[in-house]
């Protein structure tokens, strides 16, 4: 058995002594099956998210070439656990690790299969459907649930310093006799239209201000996946509506509608569009890459109480669930209800996982975006034992925008980055829930390796414009080396 | 060997490996020795050949396999050029290199590698070589007064280099400076060098000009038409152009300067993974025939297809051939 402990507070030093002894004696007492003890990886870790898909205590078993093989892990979340509970908590882990079998109390809502495909992403995209219903149903708006209560996306003096930037580069492009006659300028997830509108006046003052005629040559383009939102956008930015063109646009794929302008875009902006895509975790460990498997679930007991409270019949629960997904909170009679059923089912449902050992990374199914020359260089500079995310959304927005650059053009994201393979042993870094959104922690040096070989530098910043935002700025200059 | 109308070749490079790319790095790192990487390149340039032979070009390369990256094959063989072998992580990178005196004559070796491209092959060969101005940009000057200075004393270093290779054979030459469009203001210098490179050197000589393809995206934007009217000035039989990413309106240019130059058409997309369908590669032909007589036109890709997979360079090279002959057949030629 190996402990592996990947978080420490004070406070909770004294709690993973208790975690070990515990095991430990029941090991001894014989609740713990001694064929699994020397594959036993015990994990003692902190989980990002007070609200996110996991149990106390997760087991995770492996599978190699399809069949069940030996190493099994036991993950407990030091934030949720408590002295009282831990010997259930862990004679159960224990009993589940060593178990073959379904655990009886839950009930499984989807196959297992790679977390970038799991119906979490559904519940994600529903959320961005019908965020109104929810957000009435609360009583609160999504930015409220952020943890600055607003968005760093419209900080009016980040935005000063972006236009700021923007217009020294056309000024000097402009001196070089290389200003083109279309200045594109990009933003992704738009929003209510308030960061873009705020830019355009900004650069406006500034051309103005300085004599010049830049403005006139600027084509924003709002890029979102919701009509309805480049709708509401356009409509905010008023008399700038004359300079920006809609473009319906999937993040995690951006290249497939906005081809014709291959090269030809100065400045893309993402603000919370990353941490929001879709992602896959792999495990290193002693010289092996482990991919991440999930399906989601909910205890029987919440099955109970919910078929109880909406009036659904347990055998056909999982159809319910389909239908929510597919129709939203109409697919209940009374749609209030619907919502109130789906924020209850969102609050409950967890995620079971195992690990797949991969052989070669050359032949493992890995998301768009990310080939195997991506993950070598970074798997073996990086840490001897990490779980760290793929990003497989972000890899794939990132991969798909850079074609896009003109050569003196660049990309600015502002998310929440692990800059080092190493910060990922501090701690587990999503997903999580925010609101009825999934949200993750956004994998920034794999996004550095992808653009160190396509010919970009990735380079981040604090977000230093708020105090205390864990907000990062990524951004990319053209690799000269 | 006799070449037909509108003949087909590749701008330099083939795709590289991902595995040759491996290797290249720990070469670097010093983990593989010269003799295993000698076999390893051997090997490569064959495939290359192979490929291109498959492929069915008229006039093939070794495919630059040797070489790390378009500056430092030149800079490691030129005599008097000082290399921080440290100096890189990969081998794509750049190595820092710098001149701190003037440039000593000595053989830098290139025959060998004409050599055992002309040994693998029957079909019609060429060697390219970097440009003096484009060499100039990335090698740093200690001693010169300016680049102009530096890039001339190149060119004299380097000629002597090129009449080696006529010797042994080599009866078409490819320069490369896609740093021209980086730098149109240097062009006058540049053309100066470039003539003096090539001063004497009795082979077809090929001026590649692009907009940059160093991992597989434009380093520069803009048009050709800053290398008129002074590229009229350069001694060379043919200006090779890409045309196919950007789009044909630069052939205009070749109507409004009315110029002696055969022209490599650009006819295939290298920085997209996406392979041309022959009839997309015919009709770009056809549209560079609107401004340049046939007889005068050399098919090619816009540039190097080393930052391309294997298979797609494979497809592109064959729908480029593919292309070509139906304006052939089209036109009876």
């Amino acid at each position: 058995m190996i402990f592996q402990v990947n978080h420490m507070r004070k406070v909770r030093a004294e709690l993973i002594s208790r975690v070990t002894t515990t095991l430990l004696s029941l090991a001894e007492d014989g609740k713990v099956d001694s064929a699994i003890l020397p594959h036993l990886h015990v994990l003692l870790e902190w989980i990002q998210y007070r609200s996110n898909f996991r149990k106390t205590a997760m087991v995770r078993k492996s599978l190699k070439n399809g069949q069940p093989s030996p190493s099994v892990e036991i993950a407990i979340d030091l934030r949720q656990v408590d002295e009282d509970s831990l010997p259930r908590i862990l004679e159960a882990a224990a009993a589940e690790a060593a178990s073959h079998a379904l655990v009886p109390s839950r009930v499984v809502l989807e196959p297992f299969g790679p977390m970038r495909s799991s119906m979490i992403w559904e519940f994600n995209k529903l959320y961005w459907q019908h965020r109104i219903e929810w957000e009435k149903a609360t009583g609160k708006g999504y930015e409220n649930a952020l943890p600055s209560g607003s968005s760093d996306g419209h900080n009016p003096d980040a935005i000063g310093d972006q236009v700021a930037k923007f217009y020294d580069l056309v000024a000097d492009m402009d001196d070089r006799g290389q200003l083109p006659e279309r200045l594109y300028v990009m933003e992704f997830g738009v929003g209510s239209g308030e960061r873009a509108h705020r830019w355009l006046e900004l650069f406006l003052q500034s051309d103005r201000s300085r004599g010049t005629t830049y403005y006139a040559r600027i084509r924003f383009l709002l890029c979102d996946y919701s009509m309805e939102a480049l709708e509401g956008a356009l409509e905010l930015l008023g008399p700038h509506r004359e300079v920006a063109e809609p473009r319906e646009v999937d993040a995690m794929d951006p290249f497939r509608a906005l081809s014709d302008l291959r090269y030809k875009v100065l400045y893309v902006h993402l603000t919370n569009v990353y941490d929001n895509l879709p992602t896959d975790d792999a495990v290193l460990r002693d010289g092996r890459i482990y991919l991440i498997e999930v399906r989601s679930y909910l205890d029987q007991a919440d099955v109970d109480d919910l078929c109880r409270d909406y009036a659904l019949d347990a055998e056909t629960f999982p159809d319910a669930v389909r239908s929510l997904l597919e129709r939203g909170p109409h697919a209940l009679d009374d749609p209030e209800a619907g919502v109130r059923f789906w924020m209850a089912l969102w609050g409950k449902l967890q995620l079971e996982e195992r690990m797949v050992t991969v052989d070669s990374l050359s032949d493992a199914s890995l998301p768009s975006g990310l080939k195997s020359s991506h993950l070598e260089e970074l798997v073996t500079s990086g840490p001897g034992t990490v779980r760290f995310q793929l990003s497989s959304g972000a890899v794939g927005s990132f991969a798909g925008t850079i074609p896009l650059l003109h050569p003196r053009g660049y990309l600015e994201v502002m998310d929440i980055f692990v800059t080092e393979l190493t910060q990922y042993r501090g701690g587990f870094k999503g997903p999580g829930k925010m609101d009825g959104s999934v949200v993750n922690w956004v994998n920034g040096a794999l996004l550095a390796e992808v653009g160190r070989q396509a010919g970009y530098d990735v380079h981040f910043k604090p977000f230093t414009y708020r105090p205390g935002s864990r907000t990062s700025i990524l951004y990319t200059t053209h690799r000269e080396s | 060997m006799e070449l037909p109308i509108l003949p087909t070749s590749v701008v330099g490079s083939y795709s590289m490996p991902s595995w040759l790319e491996r290797l290249k790095t720990e070469y670097s790192l010093r983990k593989i020795s010269k003799a295993d990487m000698d076999e390893v390149h051997d090997a490569a340039v064959k495939a290359a050949i192979k490929d291109q032979e498959m492929a069915g070009l008229d006039i093939v390369t070794d495919g630059e396999m040797r070489r790390d990256n378009m500056i430092d094959y030149f800079a490691e063989r030129l005599p008097g050029v000082e290399i921080d072998h440290t100096s890189k992580q990969f081998y794509y990178d750049y190595f820092d290199s710098v001149v701190r005196g003037k440039l000593p004559i000595a053989a830098m070796g290139l025959v060998d590698d004409l050599n055992f491209l002309q040994a693998n092959t029957d079909r019609t060969v060429k060697f390219c070589v970097t440009g003096p101005h484009s060499l100039v940009k990335r090698i740093k000057n200690e001693y010169y007064p300016g680049e102009a200075e530096f890039a001339l004393d190149l060119a004299r270093v380097m000629n002597l280099e090129l009449k080696e290779l006529v010797r042994a054979g080599a009866g078409w030459i490819q320069v490369d400076e896609p740093y021209y469009s980086g730098f149109p203001q240097d062009l006058a210098w540049g053309v100066k060098a470039l003539n003096a490179l090539v001063d004497g050197v009795e082979a077809r000589i090929v001026l590649h000009i692009c907009y940059g393809n160093r991992y597989g995206k434009p380093s520069w934007a803009g048009n050709y038409r800053y290398l008129f009217p002074t590229i009229l000035d350069a001694n060379v039989s043919e200006l090779t152009l890409e045309f196919a990413w950007r789009g044909g309106e630069d052939l205009e240019m070749f109507k409004e300067f009315p110029n002696e130059f055969n022209v490599g058409v650009g006819a295939i997309d290298v920085k997209s993974d996406d392979v041309e369908t022959p009839d997309i590669v015919a009709e770009r032909i056809r549209h560079a025939l609107e401004f340049i007589p046939l007889e005068r036109v050399v098919v090619l890709p816009d540039c190097g297809c080393h930052n391309l997979p294997q298979p797609v360079a494979l497809g592109k090279l064959r729908a480029m051939v593919e292309g070509a002959r139906i304006v052939r057949e089209t036109l009876g030629a």
